[in-house]
């Protein structure tokens, strides 16, 4: 489970990026005061235009970016006091997650296996299991730089799972993929539901949210617009479906601010 | 963690080629081919000088200054004296190199002589031509020599009644010496540069090259404290650096003991004097700290640049800021004392140089080397803050589209 309250942050201008922007603000927001639930076995999804604070809320959750207030629970641990204690909890995937060209899946696996702790049994049999789940044996001992970007986004949900964490983030993790592999990425989330974990969603594809989430929040320019279930979201649509209700709640209240 | 971290980024890094090719390939090669070439420079020279002659150019009326030159042994080196009636033509030859010396005496040259009076002398020559001035002189002085002897016995003087001072010039440095402090700089000025060129590639490749692939975000992620990550990847930028220096040292014992490039007896035993374990230890203690500082001052940059290009935009005239210093050790004279001891590089370029010379303060040295541990920790320090720093580790350039892209693009994005 995830528990996020009134999380912000705030990035220090640089003089040129002042000059750039026009402004002589020397503190940006990214994130104004958020607050949302994510519950175990569901699938909770993060929308929001490009900018409006998405990616900072995320790399938050998975303690790449410290809150300047606020705080985060993540399976009972204190994310912003005990950000290493929390990472062991998290798996995090992104759709431009870089992989080691040099190194091959199965020395990739193995080094983040090392990282997060994981015993040689534990890794023996998540491995296994993992690279039968996604067709994996063929390519484990070439290198990562001569495999497709299907076969990358394989070893990429591979190292996310291998240390079989209860929190899932991923981010925007099908853009740029085709069908097939994209088909891979929902598997893998709807599998992760059922096993009862935490799983967190980031996408600008409604379709893909409509298929899987169980819970929704909406954010721009750092602020949380809407935040509940799937039911109550599609109870309260005034547009026709779910990327005009998203638009139409955006603008709504750009126009109000 | 940081072992785990090393071990990964070191087979990474060993299977770049470009990394490769600096850290061993370039560094076992550099000796070899210097050593070669400049044996090659030296040998044509010593064999062009056995055989070539050396074309005099006279113009002396009265013949006797010719007669002596001719007289010459030929044991001071072949000549072909050629006579000119006027300078102009012999100073058009000069110049064009046809000859190497001119002479020039005025008609009256063996009457002087006879008379006992000063008989004048001018000797041309072009100074670019390294060592004719000294030929001339030594003809000068032949000649000189058998006049004043002649003077004496008409004169009927003791000789030796008129030198009341006899001189005796004694060099009482070794060989060893004289070979470490007017040659030793050459041998840690390579050992430096390589020594900054190893830790490059790797400390681009290590933290730009993985913001610019994404890879640091995955890392970052990870239950691993920010500094055993960079003391994990600051390890192989070290070792990276440290063994292109232990390359050109294996490339120096190739040039010596395989290709045998020294065939002088007497300098192959002061090399190996000088070549000793212990001065190789000492060597490395001294450039184990210098490299700990190089990867000290590259990591941040390194952090900071936005892409591999601009990274090496940077860091690749930092070399000349870093390794320039390295060659005052080709200058004789410059020695380490308290204040050469507290400047970066030169100090290692100098105990180095006194090491080789085996006249090496133990007071200095310490100093050099405790400089170069306060260097290397407060770089370590510098890039372990720049690393910290979250948003230098995330690229910057997205941080500042997630911060502003919303005030960018919106209109397009919705």
């Amino acid at each position: 489970m995830i528990e996020v309250s009134h999380i912000c942050k705030e990035f220090v201008l640089t003089k040129q990026q002042q000059k750039e922007l026009n402004t002589t603000d020397k503190i940006s927001k990214a994130v104004d005061d958020i607050s949302f639930t994510c519950q175990s076995g569901r699938v909770f999804s993060l929308l929001g235009p490009n900018g409006a604070g998405k990616t900072t809320t995320l790399r938050m959750l998975s303690t790449i970016f410290k809150p300047t207030s606020g705080s985060i629970q993540i399976a009972g641990i204190d994310a912003v006091k005990f950000p290493q204690e929390a990472r062991k909890k998290i798996g995090f995937l992104t759709g431009s997650t870089g992989l080691y060209a040099r190194l091959t899946p199965n020395e990739l696996i193995a080094y983040f296996a090392e990282l997060y702790g994981v015993s040689k049994q534990d890794l023996t049999e998540r491995k296994e299991r993992l690279y039968s789940l996604l067709n994996m044996h063929d390519f484990q001992n070439k290198r990562i730089g001569k495999l497709s970007t299907g076969m990358k986004q394989k070893v990429s949900i591979c190292r996310t799972m291998i240390h079989n964490p209860d929190v899932v983030i991923f981010d925007e993790p099908t853009s740029g993929l085709d069908v097939i592999t994209a088909e891979n990425i929902i598997q893998l989330i709807r599998d992760c539901k059922n096993e009862g974990k935490t799983v967190i969603f980031s996408s600008h594809i409604m379709s893909e949210v409509d298929l899987l989430c169980d819970d929704v929040a909406i954010v721009d320019k750092g602020k949380l617009l809407f935040n509940g279930t799937m039911s109550d979201f599609r109870g309260q649509m005034q547009a026709d479906n779910l990327t005009a209700e998203f638009i139409r709640i955006v603008n709504e209240n750009r126009i109000i601010n | 963690m940081i072992f785990t971290i090393f071990k990964k980024e070191l087979k990474d890094t060993l299977r770049d080629r470009r990394t490769l090719m600096m850290m061993i390939v370039i560094p076992v090669l550099i000796f070899p081919v210097i050593m070669n070439v400049f044996m090659g420079i030296s040998s044509s020279y010593q064999e062009e000088a056995a055989t070539k002659s050396l074309q005099i150019g006279v113009i002396n009326p009265d013949h006797v200054l010719i007669d002596e030159l001719k007289n010459i042994p030929a044991a001071m080196g072949k000549k072909d004296v050629i006579i000119y009636k006027d300078t102009t033509a012999m100073l058009a030859d000069l110049k064009k190199d046809s000859i190497q010396l001119g002479f020039y005496t005025q008609n009256d040259f063996s009457k002087m002589l006879t008379e006992k009076n000063p008989a004048n002398v001018r000797v041309y020559f072009n100074a670019t031509d390294v060592g004719m001035q000294e030929r001339g002189e030594a003809y000068i002085k032949i000649i000189e020599e058998k006049a004043k002897k002649i003077r004496y016995a008409e004169l009927k003087l003791n000789e030796k009644e008129l030198t009341p001072i006899v001189t005796e010039y004694k060099n009482i440095a070794s060989d060893k010496e004289m070979i470490g402090k007017l040659a030793g700089g050459i041998l840690p000025y390579i050992f430096i540069a390589f020594g900054f060129i190893g830790c490059m590639y790797p400390a681009i490749d290590l933290f730009t090259g993985e913001k610019e692939r994404g890879t640091i975000e995955t890392l970052l992620t990870t239950p691993i404290a920010r500094w055993q990550i960079l003391f994990g990847k600051m390890g192989v930028v070290v070792l990276s650096g440290l063994m292109a220096s232990i390359s050109a040292l294996f490339g120096l014992y190739l040039s010596i003991e395989v290709f045998k490039m020294v065939e002088d007896p007497e300098l192959l035993a002061i090399i190996h004097s000088i070549l000793s374990p212990g001065f190789i230890l000492m060597l490395f203690g001294l450039l184990f700290p210098l490299t700990i500082f190089f990867a000290g001052v590259m990591i941040p940059i390194a952090i900071h640049a936005k892409s591999f290009k601009e990274a090496q935009s940077i860091i690749t005239p930092l070399n000349i800021v870093m390794v320039l210093p390295a060659m005052v050790g080709f200058f004789p004279g410059i020695e380490l004392n308290g204040v050469t001891a507290c400047i970066p590089v030169v100090n290692v370029v100098l105990a180095t140089k006194e090491l080789i010379a085996g006249t090496l303060d133990i007071g200095l040295l310490s100093l050099s080397f405790i400089v170069m541990i306060l260097l290397a920790l407060t770089a370590v320090f510098i890039s372990y803050k720049r690393f910290d720093k979250e948003t230098n580790v995330i690229t910057e350039i997205k941080i500042f589209d997630v911060i502003f892209g919303t005030y960018l693009h919106e209109e397009r994005q919705l």
